[in-house]
């Protein structure tokens, strides 16, 4: 009695298709709840913070950086840019809107959004050079990059050198705080998916899958590259603009490793190319992490650990495997 | 291996929903309690957190803390804030420290930041929580000029432990005694990239101007670095008499490596970190001999003008243990110690636990403690001098055969004098 | 001054390419990527020194165990982690460099972060070339690393087995139909990359001490080292490591110590964006930029 493993989609998936997805109450529920649950749930999360204790408030804005970080990291790898470095955009937009703060004085409404921008132009430019690099080479440049200017500030003292810029304005408000980090990550997450669905989006995996085939179809593939690499720019120097002005700080620890190595970690285990995939990874990475800070360093090794595995043995990512089940069943089947 | 990887995949999973399960840790109820966020890696860090639970252990031992008629016992909790490694986000640090306070509640901070960067950057977040705070590292005296530029906001901050300016005036003085004795007067300076080493070098460095020393080099590492060959290089073609290196890193102890194995013919005084236990002598296989280096804060160094310093001293070894106590740094162990007796004091005195009695207590402080005599300036940094009878001292010791550390400075508390290291005869 | 910059330049050079060559042996002649290179180097220093320390064994004996030991890792690694991403170089890439870190900063969290952990020299005392002195150990690296070069050199050119590592770089089908056993030999390189790693850690790190930022350090500078000299060059190796060096010293004298870490950072950025094969590096044009 030998048996095989056998996929079938759920019956439902099957109604789903097409305009018959609007036939019944359940049907539109199977393809509404699980987008509809995680959105409702993030935007009233912050109204429980009574019950659920500042404490945690903070880390919902944390992880919401992180997944800010994960989603622009997960663009760039959806045009086979693989980088080892979001630090770069982080720093970027972080020190773009310390440096307007402190030497003019603008209030954090009006620095944010130029940081974002200013640090995603700033990126855009400085990978230029390098983009038409494939594989490997593209990513020891993103690594190193970071570094690099971590350690320029450091020597040239510059932007506040090693003790960075402290003192900074504070955010307007609590609401603001929670709430806005909140609704950048859900835009970024749902303007991303919508994006690579779209004929953009197409180019942008055809570029990923086999970029000399889209040249020869006359496609110029650097401006999409710029592309991609500057509305990847734009999520996370909005992440690093923004902490910027939480913590009040900023410092050469914007460039820190830890900034690269987290984001890539969320997405490979939530997986990559979906964007829901590092946004779920960033919502289990952060606050696991949170609940093991009592382990201090061990920490970073099982985010190393969890990275191995989940390169090697999982490499379909958390997202896809919920995807799967939730689409599809499995079953043994004899066979003859 | 293919089967195996897939199974732990999916075993890894369910781990981890599990994982996902538990919730945080509850706080304490009837005890004081103390919070101690600090970088419980470093050398400062972790000797300091062995202070503190001896203090409190002692102090409860003796039935606790009095106030308002009733005896509670002590309690202190630390958390690892991994501040003094390079390049940990300072947000890191200070959600830690967050995370301290919101879960434990503590009712003190104690010990305090390592870095001054973390330092400054927690003084809103300390403001905000209303926390007396006593911190026994970080140096920068950039602390009180804001401490005294907003009393009201950051009154809550105090520190006893020996900031940038004062080890200037110290080095200062030595400085003077070498130039008269052997008439000196060409020194090169290596300091470390963090804002007290390089607030000592650059005050250092006024004082030289103004005694007619030559400062023929001035060079500042990052952290972390290993290599201070391009320095050493240099000291010798300038043919600098006194080398003075301020570090607290680890690696600082390669510099010394170098220094001699590069032969420089240069008299080294000032603050090595992995110089200043006892067991300096053996890690370094002697090689240390004639060093003249800084312990910031009696206690780590037992000095017999202060019978403190010496109970705290043996008592250390007997609590934990004679390698532990070989190993204590030379900053931070002393005036950890005496910050849970000066905060305990202060408790007592006030009568209550409200933060803003304890403030005006802890401004009236006057006591003997392992350090000296402990006063508060206005701007709540601890006053330190010369004579232990009247302020908190450090004292500066020179390495001798067969590897003791002789006490040089201050006079009052000197068992010897500086004298050239062998290789410079 | 001229004199010292050119003696300690060239032991300079000579710790950078010590350290390069096990890198490059892996990633750049056998087409395997090792990114846990510090984590290795950092292993091999821990456990001599744990050899020395608890087990009080003779010098002489804890650096072949060490050496091995190390090797042995390699070997391990490759067949548990590296066999199933093999060929997709980015999961090689991933998968290791998350490895080296998980080693780091678990021997950062077991504590093995203070100046005790230093290694003895291998011989004590000082000898005087041109007015400049230079201890024995140091003079030793420069000599160990001339040999491994050379030993790089002549293995990698004329034994079957360097043949076989520098075979299933170039083609790994048809080295298979040559009967080359690919997943052997590539882990067998990673072993030896790792054992050279071993070797460069005994003689360096008396230098110094044994610190976690060693473990970063060690593998910026072999990439920097490979990627401008060329990845499957064993010349390259040796002119990147000397331009490097020199470079270092130059920088950390004239301009100031802290220049020192960024010249090669700024180097590997500048390479790549306009040579990324490096000097010696065969022109891959099409493998490496579109």
């Amino acid at each position: 009695m030998r048996y095989r493993k056998e996929r079938l989609d759920r019956g439902i998936k099957a109604r789903c298709e097409d305009i018959f997805a609007l036939s019944s109450w359940r049907e539109i529920l199977y393809l509404l709840l699980p987008r509809a649950v995680p959105v409702l749930g993030l935007l009233v999360f912050p109204l429980l913070k009574g019950v659920v204790g500042l404490y945690w408030e903070k880390v919902l804005v944390i992880t919401c950086a992180i997944g800010l970080l994960a989603l622009s990291w997960d663009l760039m790898a959806s045009v086979g840019l693989v980088s080892l470095g979001q630090a770069l955009f982080f720093g970027a937009g972080a020190y773009i809107a310390g440096a307007l703060n402190q030497a003019f004085g603008l209030s954090p409404l009006i620095t944010i959004p130029m940081g974002t921008l200013g640090g995603a132009l700033f990126c855009t430019l400085l990978l230029f050079p390098v983009l038409r690099l494939r594989g490997v080479y593209f990513a020891i440049v993103t690594l190193i990059l970071p570094l690099l200017f971590g350690r320029v500030i450091e020597t040239t003292k510059v932007l506040g050198g090693t003790e960075g810029m402290s003192g900074l304005s504070p955010l307007p408000g609590i609401w603001f705080e929670l709430y806005v980090p909140v609704v950048a990550l859900l835009i970024a997450l749902f303007g991303f998916r919508r994006l690579i669905n779209e004929d953009y989006g197409l180019v942008l995996q055809g570029i990923r899958d086999n970029d000399r085939a889209v040249m020869s179809g006359a496609i110029n593939i650097y401006k999409f590259k710029a592309q991609a690499v500057f509305m990847a720019g734009v999520v996370g120097a909005f992440s690093g603009a923004f902490m910027t002005h939480y913590y009040q700080f900023v410092g050469i620890p914007a460039f820190a490793l830890d900034y690269s190595i987290l984001p890539l970690t969320c997405a490979v285990l939530g997986g990559v190319g979906s964007f829901a995939g590092p946004t779920l990874g960033a919502f289990i990475l952060v606050p696991l992490s949170e609940v093991l800070r009592a382990f201090g360093t061990l920490r970073v090794v099982f985010y190393s650990a969890i990275l191995i595995i989940c390169v090697v043995g999982l490499p379909e990512g958390v997202f896809h495997y919920i995807q799967r089940k939730y689409h599809q069943f499995e079953r043994l089947v004899e066979v003859e | 291996m293919k089967l195996f990887w897939r199974v732990v995949g999916r075993w890894f999973l369910v781990i981890l929903a599990l994982f996902l399960l538990f919730a945080g840790i509850s706080a304490a109820e009837e005890p004081i309690v103390i919070g101690v966020p600090t970088a419980l890696g470093s050398i400062e860090g972790r000797d300091g957190w062995m202070a503190i639970q001896m203090a409190v252990e002692e102090i409860n031992a003796k039935g606790g803390v009095l106030v308002g008629g009733k005896r509670r016992p002590l309690k202190a909790y630390s958390i690892d804030t991994r501040e003094h490694e390079p390049g940990i986000p300072v947000h890191d640090a200070l959600t830690a420290v967050e995370k301290l306070i919101l879960e434990k509640k503590p009712h003190a901070i104690v010990l305090g930041a390592f870095r001054s960067e973390i330092l400054l950057a927690s003084m809103d977040l300390i403001a905000k929580y209303k926390l007396p705070y006593i911190c026994s590292i970080a140096m920068t005296p950039v602390f009180q000029k804001k401490i005294l530029q907003n009393y009201d906001q950051y009154k809550y901050m105090f520190r006893n432990c020996l900031n940038a300016v004062y080890l200037v005036k110290y080095l200062g003085q030595v400085m003077g005694f070498i130039g008269k004795e052997f008439g000196f007067n060409r020194a090169y300076l290596i300091v470390q990239d963090t804002l007290w080493a390089k607030a000592t070098g650059k005050g250092l460095q006024k004082w030289y101007e103004k005694n007619g020393w030559r400062v023929v080099g001035f060079d500042a590492y990052p952290l972390g670095a290993t290599d201070f060959s391009s320095s050493l290089i240099k000291v010798r073609a300038k043919k600098a008499q006194v080398v003075v290196p301020i570090f607290d890193m680890p690696q600082s102890g390669i510099l010394l490596k170098q220094a001699r194995s590069m032969k420089v013919p240069a008299l080294l005084c000032g603050f090595i970190s992995p110089v200043a236990p006892e067991n300096a002598w053996q890690v370094f296989e002697g090689e240390v001999e004639g060093m003249v280096n800084f312990i910031f804060e009696i206690g780590p160094l037992p000095v017999k003008a202060v019978p403190k310093s010496v109970a705290f001293n043996r008592n250390f070894g007997k609590r934990w243990g004679e390698e532990a106590r070989v190993r204590l740094s030379g900053h931070g162990p002393g005036p950890t110690y005496d910050a849970v007796y000066i905060m305990a004091d202060a408790i007592e005195r006030a009568g209550s636990l409200d933060p803003d009695a304890i403030v005006k207590a802890l401004e009236k402080t006057d006591m003997m403690g392992v350090v000296g005599r402990i006063r508060f300036g206005k701007d709540h940094q601890a006053v330190y001098g010369l004579d232990p009878k009247e302020a908190a001292i450090g004292c500066a010791f020179q390495w001798k055969k067969p590897g003791v550390r002789v006490p040089v400075f201050p006079e009052i508390v000197a068992e010897g004098k500086i004298e050239l290291p062998p290789y410079m005869k | 001054m001229i004199a010292s910059i050119i003696v300690y330049g060239l032991v300079n050079s000579a710790i950078l390419a010590l350290i390069a060559i096990g890198f490059s042996l892996t990633f750049g002649i056998s087409g395997v990527a090792n990114f846990a290179y510090g984590g290795f180097y950092l292993f091999s220093g821990y456990l001599t020194w744990m050899l020395l320390k608890y087990l009080g064994l003779p010098f002489g004996l804890a650096i072949p165990i060490a050496v091995l030991a190390t090797g042995l890792l390699g070997f391990l690694t490759y067949w548990v982690i590296l066999l199933r991403v093999r060929g997709i170089v980015l999961s090689e890439v991933i998968a290791t460099f998350a490895l080296g870190v998980g080693m780091l900063e678990f021997f950062r969290w077991k504590g093995f972060v203070t100046y005790e952990f230093t290694l003895p020299y291998f011989a004590k005392g000082t000898v005087m070339i041109a007015g400049v002195p230079l201890d024995y150990q140091r003079l030793i690296i420069i000599g160990i690393g001339l040999a491994l070069v050379l030993f790089l050199c002549l293995f990698t050119h004329h034994t079957r087995i360097g043949l076989s590592f520098r075979g299933i770089a170039q083609n790994e089908r048809t080295a298979i139909s040559l009967g080359i056993e690919s997943d052997w030999t590539a882990a067998l390189s990673l072993a030896l990359g790792s054992a050279l790693a071993a070797v460069a850690a005994i003689a360096i790190l008396p230098l110094g001490i044994i610190s976690i930022n060693v473990g970063y350090d060690v593998l910026l500078i072999a990439v920097a080292v490979g990627i401008i000299g060329g990845l499957e060059s064993v010349a390259g190796i040796l002119v990147g490591s000397l331009i490097l060096g020199y470079a270092q010293v130059i920088t950390g004298m004239y301009l100031a110590p802290e220049w020192t870490m960024v010249v090669y950072l700024a180097a590997i950025v500048v390479v790549l964006a306009i040579k990324p094969s490096g000097l010696f590096g065969k022109f891959k044009e099409l493998e490496e930029r579109v």
